[in-house]
């Protein structure tokens, strides 16, 4: 031991880099947004071009904005902050560098691929499998860096932000794997292993927690670092800290099943969904409390001080969308909120409002700091400011509206089941002036984005690049490891285990596991309420203990993510799918209709069209019947989409006849005037891609779809002679067609939807 | 950091000069955690351990049973339509626009904004495929024709709107 003093240079080389590329790709992302958001309005900005309709751009903008925007904005704030918190220089200066370059060159093809139609047809999880494996191995390296970092600490014990982005490291790891299991069938073409309502569960089990683990709490780990930092004031309350932290992570997980309430998904997982969603209102008002309260002191310098304006307006946003989260997810309010646009405004208040405004307030507190400078303008930010948070009201507003007033209109039946808007463009054009406002207020709030950039450029011109120093002691100091042992053998762990399992058994069991579940929930509350009121032991005390072991620590976060994902996903992938069906089953696919599902696909229709009808009076008024479960059980993946831009396709099939979506496809607006969706010409043009049939159907039956055993040759001819009969009968019709076009093989899918066979009691009743 | 209150209990821990205190959580936050907590059991219970709630299919089911009481009490009421009425009904200037306006709506796209056929049958031509009775072309608007691609308009439309067309129709019928 020596009391010498040894000087740490910190590696802001990667942060500078990192926050550069998230400005960067910020303006791409957005730009993408608001061009995207035009197109809604004008459907001529789809250019009558394959890679620039909106089905494959708006894939690229939510890709561009989550993962490059924020993904880049987050590893500035990570590595910036993880030093300084462990007073340690990053571990592993090439790391950092194959992380940076390495995520950009994920974004890089992921800008090409998408655009080309290369997708998995999975929201928020396009990107073809090759591009998965690769962030799955550019994550691991951050966590390998990060956790590193860790080891190699000058800081006895873990500050709270540092919880948060233990948290984002392992859980996002957890959720990408699985929702991005496939099985490839070329080089750039894949079925996700999960299919129908697996896949969906899957599916918003990870979308709800890409935005909680994303978009959530990695930003809580920046706030809890930077806003005491630019308020010089303390964090109002590590207790609030510690409770909402585990309390989020924990329940979080269990929500993601309110994207899919009232559709065939089983009703005890949608009301977890929903009841889930509700009890994560208070831990997510948590952050919000311990962020605004840390002002208290410090409202003055709001007025001053662009950092803690955008950083409290931001935390606000955060408070907003949390509580209108919860909202939208009671089923009653969801029935009229879900497929409008109340959702696009639910995310992009919580996108626009609390990432893009915290990411601001990160770097207009980094910029003068990683360049030893002062902010080029301070008036530059506030007008930053102002453009943006006009823009996202206006945003955010019109979104409303138009989801609320696009929602009643559709659910509209009278009593004697009519519809008072049986035509659904009707309720198109009723909201095609608010579409117009989201657009001012996107591009509004893109001109701020701009003009922060200009801003940072302008600092960074009249700086230069330096790195931050600290000094620590040269001690070694040996203070008593609490191993994962230590952790979990101690009745503070042991109860909190115990209360969680016990309830579970006793909620989710039946008869006398029931009541034992019961039996034992109520033994461990009261024996732990006497353990610690008559004990010394104490909670505080192993927890302070438990975050100077970053091990342990990680376990347990991991754990209790873990947990309502295996109670929910589970049981749901062990069913027999023939017995769950309900009284229908889908029919499987001729090879013609499945390469037209894979064009269905790549042109992004899910992203403008839902194949889900749900039980209200309505729906079944103007789709038919609604969907059983078993109605989209061999679909890899699910299609039962998000939003309805255009009508539900589920009972398409059979609905038109063929030349109907021969036009319908070439101009919508010869069979739907008024309609804002793409000209698809080129459908018309390419050709079908028999050849890797083969391998597709190889690829589904081993994932359990009951195709029949074809050769190769068989396939062919049967999606040739089916492609044969429909072009003759378009050409009986007078519409002239390639046999092998796209347009051919699109069809023959579109008239299949919706095409089942009735389950025959026995089969049901195994 | 600048001002401390004295009272205020503040860790003795600081991170990178961040200071923490340790305050008590806010009761009304706490209450909220709490109040969604109970709820959760209760809705949990409701529906899944006493099977009191219902569950979205019987919701439909019920919703639709009303709908058809409703609709059986409006038949009877209205009394029975038969080809004579649907004649008078098209020489009512005001049935036959309303019809109209149903009709460029939603069949004009297929059967021409004259009536003059398209990707439908035309319907300005002596020619009537499923039966000229204006019963017989009810008929066809409100259950379609599969075989040929076209869809039901029944559910879509309901029985006023669907008389109105037909009525519309019979006013431009040639015999």
């Amino acid at each position: 031991m020596s009391d010498q003093k040894l000087v740490i240079e910190y590696d802001d080389q990667t942060v500078r880099m990192f926050m550069m590329a998230s400005i960067f790709w910020g303006i791409v992302g957005m730009l993408v947004g608001v061009i995207v958001a035009a197109q809604l309005n004008f459907h001529f900005l789809n250019f009558d071009t394959s890679w620039l309709t909106f089905g494959r751009l708006r894939p690229l903008h939510t890709n561009a904005v989550i993962f490059a925007f924020v993904g880049n904005m987050m590893f500035a704030g990570v590595y910036h902050s993880t030093q300084r918190l462990v007073k340690a220089r990053t571990g592993s200066d090439l790391l950092s560098k194959i992380h940076f370059w390495g995520w950009q060159l994920i974004i890089v093809s992921a800008a090409l691929t998408l655009p080309l139609g290369y997708t998995r047809g999975k929201e928020y999880a396009e990107l073809i499998w090759p591009i998965n494996i690769a962030v799955a191995l550019i994550w691991v390296v951050f966590a390998i860096n990060f956790f590193l970092t860790l080891a190699k600490r000058n800081e006895k014990s873990l500050y709270v932000a540092i919880w948060f982005y233990i948290a984002t490291i392992v859980t996002v790891a957890m959720l990408y794997i699985v929702n991005h299991l496939s099985i490839p069938t070329s080089l750039l073409h894949s079925y996700p292993i999960f299919g129908g309502v697996q896949d969906a569960l899957v599916q918003w089990w990870y979308g709800h927690n890409a935005v909680a683990f994303f978009l959530t709490t990695p930003i809580l780990g920046i706030m809890y670092y930077y806003m005491p930092k630019a308020a010089d004031r303390p964090v109002y309350s590590y207790r609030l800290s510690v409770v909402h932290f585990w309390s989020l992570v924990f329940i979080y997980i269990w929500a993601g099943p309110h994207h899919l309430l009232y559709t065939a998904l089983p009703g005890w997982l949608q009301q977890l969904g929903m009841i889930f969603s509700l009890m994560l209102w208070a831990p997510s008002w948590g952050g919000m409390l311990n962020g605004l309260l840390t002002l208290r002191g410090a409202w003055d310098k709001l007025r001053t001080d662009p950092v803690l304006k955008f950083f409290a307006a931001g935390v606000t946003f955060y408070g907003m969308a949390t509580f209108e989260g919860p909202l939208l997810s009671i089923r009653s309010v969801n029935a009229l909120a879900h497929y409008t646009d109340w959702i696009i405004g639910h995310v992009h208040a919580g996108t626009l409002g609390w990432n893009g405004f915290m990411a601001a307030g990160l770097f207009y507190f980094l910029a003068p700091r990683l360049y030893n400078t002062k902010l080029y303008s301070v008036s530059w930010a506030n007008m930053h400011f102002w453009l943006g948070l006009v823009g996202i009201l206006l945003y955010v507003a019109s979104m409303w509206v138009s989801g609320i007033t696009q929602g009643l209109m559709l659910n509209n039946a009278d009593e004697q089941g009519i519809l008072a808007y049986p035509n659904f463009l009707e309720t198109l054009q009723s909201i095609r002036p608010l579409m117009l406002t989201r657009v001012v207020g996107g591009a509004l709030y893109l001109a701020g984005f701009i003009l922060m950039a200009a801003n940072i450029w302008m600092t960074v011109k009249s700086g230069k690049a330096v790195n931050g120093v600290c000094e620590v002691a040269d001690t070694e100091e040996e203070g008593k490891k609490l191993g994962l042992i230590g952790a979990i053998v101690h009745p503070a762990f042991l109860y909190s285990a115990g209360l969680i399992v016990f309830s579970c058994v006793w909620l989710f069991g039946e008869g006398f596991v029931e009541l034992i579940g019961m039996g034992l929930t109520i033994v461990v509350v009261m024996s732990c309420i006497v353990h610690f009121a008559r004990s010394g032991d104490s909670f505080a005390a192993w927890y302070d203990k438990l975050i100077e072991n970053s091990m342990p620590f990680t376990v347990l976060v991991l754990l209790s993510a873990a947990v309502g994902g295996v109670v929910q996903i589970v049981p749901l992938v062990n069913i027999d799918k023939a017995s769950v069906a309900e009284d229908k089953i889908q029919q499987v696919y001729t090879p013609l209709e499945l390469a037209g599902r894979d064009i269905y696909i790549t042109e992004g229709c899910y992203n403008c069209h839902s194949q889900m009808v749900r039980p209200f009076v309505a729906e079944v008024k103007r789709y038919g019947e609604y969907s059983r479960l078993g109605e989209s059980i061999y679909d890899h993946p699910y299609q039962w989409g998000s939003r309805r831009t255009g009508p539900d396709l589920a009972r398409l099939g059979g609905k038109y006849n063929d030349d109907w979506h021969y036009d319908h496809m070439l101009d919508p607006r010869l069979t739907s005037p008024g309609s804002n969706m793409p000209n698809y010409p080129w459908l018309f043009e390419k050709m079908t891609d028999y050849g890797s049939l083969p391998s597709k159907i190889n690829a589904q039956k081993m994932l359990g779809v009951p195709w029949p055993d074809w050769s190769p040759a068989e396939i062919d001819s049967a999606a040739k002679a089916q492609a044969r009969a429909i072009k003759e009968n378009l050409e009986a019709r007078g519409k002239e067609v390639d046999q092998d076009a796209q347009i051919v093989a699109l069809i023959a899918y579109l008239q299949q939807l919706g095409k089942s066979d009735a389950v025959v009691e026995e089969v049901a009743s195994k | 950091m600048s001002k401390q209150p004295t009272e205020e209990k503040i860790r003795a821990h600081t991170f990178d000069g961040i200071q923490e205190y340790d305050k008590s959580l806010p009761n009304w936050w706490l209450f909220t955690l709490y109040a969604t907590i109970v709820f959760a059991v209760a809705y949990w219970v409701y529906y899944q351990k006493a099977d009191i709630g219902m569950t979205q299919e019987q919701e439909l089911e019920a919703a639709l049973a009303q709908v058809d009481e409703a609709v059986a009490k409006a038949k009877a009421e209205a009394g029975v339509l038969d080809n004579d009425t649907f004649a008078v009904m098209a020489k009512d200037a005001g049935i036959v626009s309303a019809g109209e306006t149903v009709y460029k709506q939603t069949c004009a796209s297929c059967h021409g904004q004259n009536l003059e056929g398209g990707i439908g049958l035309p319907l300005n031509d002596a020619e009537w495929k499923h039966g000229s009775e204006p019963l017989a072309m009810k008929k066809i608007v409100e259950e379609g024709v599969a075989a040929a691609g076209m869809p039901p308009w029944g559910p879509v439309l309901g029985d006023q709107k669907v008389n109105q067309v037909v009525a519309f129709l019979v006013s431009k019928q040639v015999k």
